[in-house]
């Protein structure tokens, strides 16, 4: 599914990845987490192809495309999606108009015919619901005016729409108290279907409780430095990213 | 609270002494004529002569601006001494030893001392007095790395070529009614010449003083960098305190050519009259770069003096790649107003500008901004960033920002910003408790407001400006 | 003969008793010079276009073979159409809700006219040329008047349309009373070689609320010159909307007073310009007493050879202290022909206030054009769709949902030909 292969990458001229290495395949869960600064949100970034972060060596297949010549839109027509840690407001224009927009797009991409309004309508109905989202969300302002957990709650609902084949969650545990952790994990469990693969990016484990990861990678300096199951991540909650020789100082204060 | 501030802004001017220097003085007067008379006491060659005539025939068309939001008299250009030299100045002194010590002793109270082995190292002084320049130091160690700085008047005379070529060339004679009348009359200023790659190895200074009673001043000033050459140049005005209003109508040329950068900074501190508004300079001066491809020209200024300012430090970013910028303190107080601000013309591509202006009204002051920038239809990717700060102190002041915005190019981007906010009571508790008079709390403040602006004048001008500003806010707090 | 000599020939022919304020105007046109790109608030707007033109005596209106189709689906709105500047509903008919007076020059009572007189060119004595030349000229004032207290659920829309080679001038005077409420929607409207005036001027009374809407709608080669004066007075509450589009010639000023305590205003303006059309807003906000709040958005987007004309004044008297006010001016230039000039200006003459002002021209917000980016949607539609985004925030902002729903295909309709351009 996705290959990365001693990828290095830099934001303004600091290097941010080193030299990163990993290989995920089809269904599978991948946890990425490591101290704040280690480049976790970058990742994010540079698999969609964010202007800015430039890559400096290294390989990208996704799926058997070099995924570092396609575009942004490409990718995500592609089925890369990334959950956004702090999604953007954009006032004026709506969910709605987003979502269908952006089905639309990637259908096209899979040479299906574009869905009509109506079903189109029950799909989007089925996403809020499953994340607990109320409808009316669908024709605000796309994140206007929403609480932190209600824009982590509407990404996923994008993700649901949108049936990525990789879905990128960049801290979407970040802020969100119990009962939104179990809304949003839910709303992530009900697309594990053994195809499609996820990269979780999370600082804390907790995470991992509500969705269980086939593997752990911890990243710190723009690498990859240790690789586990779900014991390293319960490791981790324990004793810090000292144990790894790892400043603990950026954990302690996030 | 406010009476405190009104107090603590309530200060003396200290640089209004008048200094009793013998001088030959023209009556005044405006017309032709005169302008003959200027024109020989500088042993001008014909074709200067011709210019400033045909500068003087521009300026009978033209009349005076009235757009700027300030309030004066009618000028009587009939009743303005066009030029006034110190007598000890006939023969011009070669070196420092034969310079009057009476006018050694002027600049001495300014605090500017001249000899060289006085001064701060790696700073030379262009000083004009009334209508002449009376010394230019360190000239010999600027001529070692091919740097010129003279008076303009001696560069008339010595490099024709170059002031021929370059005079009039971005303020045009008749740009506007100040510059047309300055083009006719003005006496001296200097001129600066930095040749290609050469970084001038020391500050260049001009400081300029108003001496005589009912004279105008009206200095011009041209500096041209070479290519990939840099200079920093500082100026700095003083006039003393007089009942009636002095004209000051500077011009000042500056040229970056590809790759060069200049930095121009200005501590104006003319009189500003009285606090019921009697007396002090109206400054009313046109200063504007032109810089080609890559060249930066950073202006900054602190304006602190004058009864009326009138002044829009430009750039015209006619280069591609080319970087303007303007940072701006105007503290006005008593009645000064102050109408000033930049404009940034965008002619080129990928050009950028940067406006930060600061704006301090106290008394019954009006403190204006007035700012354009300007997106040429060939600016492609072009940027702007403006932030307008107006401090107000006492609710009998005014604070104005009138930002102009013209866009021709859909890939330019200007974004302009204003807030208005003033010193408020709960600050002055706050500092007040931790054991500050009201006074320096105060000075605090606004120099905090301030900082943005102080942070981009050379080290020998922070401390000066600063020092200007605390003296501005300086008074007996009871 | 100037085309100024003209208008005040024909004014001193009018004779109603409106006459001695008529003359008044006159007096002053007299002394007024002519607008030319050095005066400064006509610096960005040309007025050649008029200068060709011969005033034409105003024919007695006929209304068009076929009645415009006004209506709003869904709106139930007490409707007052001007064609030509003639009012074609006859106000004697209408049902009004109680509180609800309307008159016009002809039907005014004795009282009626003092009142009118009292307003006329009162709520902004200091106006431009224009608004004197309709203080002359204007052949039908509608006065409307709503008693204190009184809570007139219809909203009334006044409608005005010109036809092809007519000139229409008339004057809207609109008293709000105490603690009343109402909404007023105007629209104006001509696509076709005419000139047309039309000032509005209104009177909001203590604790009263005003839900207005100004939908400037000429376009193609009509010359147009409109605004309309708010005065609030103490807790007086306007929420505003306006809309520009550009035509040969448009000019709008709007302007709120602020003479009472306590006021608040709130005015959204969007202006979105194509061809080679021209659309001039002025809006001068006047705080004269303290505690007063405005907050004011205007957006505006300007394709192919348009020209965008913004001057956003906020002005604080001495005195007026406590007062809170901002505005941002945000434009968007698609076409290298194009042209925006905005110029927002803030006056303050007093220190405890708290006010911005922020103008921009040409952003692109990288962030968003990112994330839709995400999400599959390729650039240039993603700027489309932020570009439109941009003005719909404010069409979202409309309190009255229908009308909001009655303009949004229209403008994106609008919006779909300037892209295309």
């Amino acid at each position: 599914m996705l290959t990365i292969k001693n990828l290095h990458a830099s934001v303004e001229q600091k290097n941010i990845l080193n030299g990163l290495n990993l290989s995920i395949k089809q269904g599978e869960v991948h946890a990425i987490m490591g101290p704040n600064g280690a480049g976790k949100s970058t990742l994010g970034y540079v698999l969609s192809g964010r202007d800015g972060y430039q890559v400096t060596d290294g390989e990208v297949d996704f799926q058997g495309n070099n995924l570092l010549e396609l575009d942004v839109e490409q990718r995500a027509r592609h089925g890369l999606f990334l959950a956004f840690q702090y999604p953007v407001e954009i006032p004026g224009v709506s969910n709605m108009e987003l979502m269908k927009e952006s089905v639309n797009a990637v259908r096209q991409h899979r040479a299906e015919t574009p869905l009509t309004a109506a079903e189109f309508l029950k799909k989007a109905k089925a996403a809020c619901q499953q994340v607990q989202l109320p409808l009316e969300f669908l024709k605000r302002g796309i994140n206007e005016g929403f609480s932190g957990g209600e824009k982590k709650r509407n990404e996923i609902m994008q993700m649901i729409l949108l049936e990525p084949s990789l879905c990128i969650l960049d801290e979407s545990d970040s802020g969100l108290d119990v009962d939104a952790l179990q809304i949003v994990a839910n709303g992530v469990n009900s697309q594990r279907d053994g195809k499609r693969s996820f990269i979780v990016i999370t600082h804390y484990q907790r995470l991992l409780d509500f969705i269980e990861p086939d593997f752990v990678h911890i990243l710190a300096n723009g690498k990859i430095v240790k690789t586990g199951d779900a014991a390293l991540a319960k490791q981790i909650e324990k004793e810090g990213y000292a144990f790894l020789g790892l400043d603990n100082s950026a954990e302690a204060s996030a | 609270m406010t009476e405190q501030i009104d107090q603590a802004l309530s200060r003396t001017y200290d640089a209004g002494f008048i200094s009793d220097i013998e001088s030959e003085t023209f009556a005044a007067e405006l017309n032709e004529d005169v302008i003959r008379r200027i024109s020989a006491m500088k042993n001008e060659p014909d074709w200067m002569l011709e210019w400033r005539l045909r500068a003087y025939q521009n300026w009978l068309t033209m009349t005076e601006p009235e757009w700027a939001h300030v309030h004066y008299p009618k000028i009587n250009y009939q009743a303005i001494s066009y030029y006034s030299a110190p007598k000890s100045m006939k023969d011009k002194p070669k070196s420092l030893d034969e310079v009057d010590p009476e006018l050694l002793r002027v600049y001495e109270k300014l605090g500017i001392p001249l000899y060289e082995q006085e001064m701060l190292a790696g700073v030379a002084v262009d000083v004009v007095f009334d209508s002449v320049s009376v010394v230019t130091t360190f000239r010999e160690k600027l001529q070692e790395a091919g740097v010129i700085f003279c008076p303009i008047s001696e560069a008339i005379q010595t490099y024709p070529e170059l002031v021929k070529k370059y005079l009039g060339s971005v303020v045009p004679r008749s740009d506007n009614y100040f510059a047309a009348l300055n083009s006719a009359v003005f006496t001296d200023g200097s001129f600066v010449y930095i040749p290609k790659g050469v970084r001038c190895p020391m500050e260049l200074s001009t400081y300029f003083r108003i001496n005589e009673q009912n004279t105008g001043q009206f200095e011009r000033t041209l500096i041209i960098a070479d290519e990939g050459s840099f200079v920093s140049y500082l100026e700095g005005c003083t006039a003393p305190q007089r009942d009636e209003n002095q004209l000051h109508a500077a011009v000042v040329e500056l040229i970056a050519m590809d790759d060069a950068q200049i930095k121009y900074s200005t501590v104006q501190n003319w009189y500003p009259g009285d606090e019921h508004g009697k007396g002090g300079i109206y400054n009313f001066v046109t200063k504007r770069a032109l810089c080609h491809t890559n060249a930066k020209v950073s202006w900054t200024q602190v304006e602190t003096g004058s009864a009326i300012t009138w002044k829009y430090p430009s750039c015209i970013l006619k280069g591609d790649n080319s970087v303007g910028e303007f940072y701006s303190v105007a503290l006005t107080r008593g009645r000064q107003q102050a109408d000033t601000g930049t404009k940034m013309i965008h002619l080129g591509k990928n050009t950028k500008s940067t406006i930060i202006a600061k704006g301090i009204s106290a008394g019954h002051s009006n403190n204006t901004y007035r700012g354009l920038v300007h997106m040429g239809p060939k600016a492609d990717g072009a940027r702007n960033f403006t932030q307008c700060d107006s401090l107000l102190i006492g609710d009998l002041c005014g604070a104005h920002t009138f930002p102009y915005i013209e866009s021709r190019n859909p890939s330019a981007k200007v974004e302009h910003e204003a807030t208005t906010s003033k010193v408020g009571d709960d600050q002055l508790f706050l500092c007040q408790q931790r054991g500050l008079d009201a006074e320096k709390a105060v000075s605090m403040i606004v120099n905090g407001f301030c900082k943005a602006v102080f942070k981009e004048l050379p080290m020998e001008f922070a401390v000066e400006a600063g020092k200007l500003l605390e003296i501005s806010l300086e008074g007996s707090v009871g | 003969m100037t085309w100024l000599q003209q208008v005040i020939d024909r004014g001193q022919q009018i004779d109603d008793w409106l006459s001695p304020l008529r003359l008044q105007a006159i007096e002053t046109l007299q002394q007024a010079a002519w607008p030319t790109r050095r005066t400064e608030s006509w610096k960005y707007t040309s007025l050649a276009a008029l200068e060709q033109q011969q005033l034409r005596l105003a024919q007695p209106a006929t209304p068009p073979a076929e009645p415009p189709q006004t209506a709003i689906p869904g709106l139930n709105s007490l409707d007052l159409l001007f064609v030509n500047g003639v009012l074609q509903t006859d106000i004697s008919q209408l049902p009004l809700a109680a509180g609800l007076q309307l008159h016009t020059l002809r039907s005014a009572s004795a009282i009626q006219r003092v009142i009118t007189t009292s307003m006329y060119a009162q709520v902004k004595p200091q106006r431009h040329l224009f608004g004197l030349v309709n203080d002359v000229l204007a052949n039908e004032v509608l006065f409307i008047d709503i008693a204190h207290d009184s809570h007139i659920e219809q909203p009334i829309r006044i409608i005005s349309r010109v036809s092809e080679g007519q000139e229409s001038h008339h004057r809207v005077l609109v008293r709000v009373g105490d603690r009343a409420t109402v909404t007023i929607i105007e629209q104006t409207q001509s696509e076709h070689a005419s000139f047309s005036t039309g000032f509005t001027e209104i009177e909001l009374g203590e604790q009263a609320k005003l839900e207005h809407y100004r939908l400037v709608m000429h376009t193609r080669q009509a010359i147009y010159f409109g605004g309309c004066h708010i005065c609030l007075h103490d807790k007086a509450e306007l929420n505003s909307t306006m809309l520009g589009y550009g035509s040969e010639l448009s000019r709008t000023d709007i302007d709120i007073m602020h003479n009472g305590q306590h006021a608040r205003a709130k005015l959204n303006a969007i202006y979105l310009l194509g061809e080679s059309e021209h659309f001039d807003l002025h809006s001068t906000i006047e705080h004269a007493k303290p505690h007063g709040s405005t907050e004011e958005n205007v957006r505006g987007i300007v394709g192919d050879k348009a020209n965008a004309v913004f001057n956003g004044r906020i002005h604080i008297h001495r005195g007026a202290q406590k007062t809170q006010a901002a505005l941002q001016n945000r434009n968007l230039l698609l076409s290298r022909r194009g042209q925006i000039n905005t110029k927002p200006e803030l006056e303050i003459y007093a220190d405890d206030v708290q006010c911005a002002h922020g103008a921009t021209v040409a952003e692109i917000a990288e962030e968003a054009l990112y994330y839709l980016r995400t999400r599959g949607i390729c650039r240039s539609k993603a700027l489309i769709m932020l570009n439109f985004g941009f003005i719909q925030e404010l069409i979202n902002q409309m309190p009255n949902p229908l009308l909001a729903q009655w303009l949004e295909p229209q403008l994106r309709a609008r919006f779909k030909e300037m892209e295309v351009r």
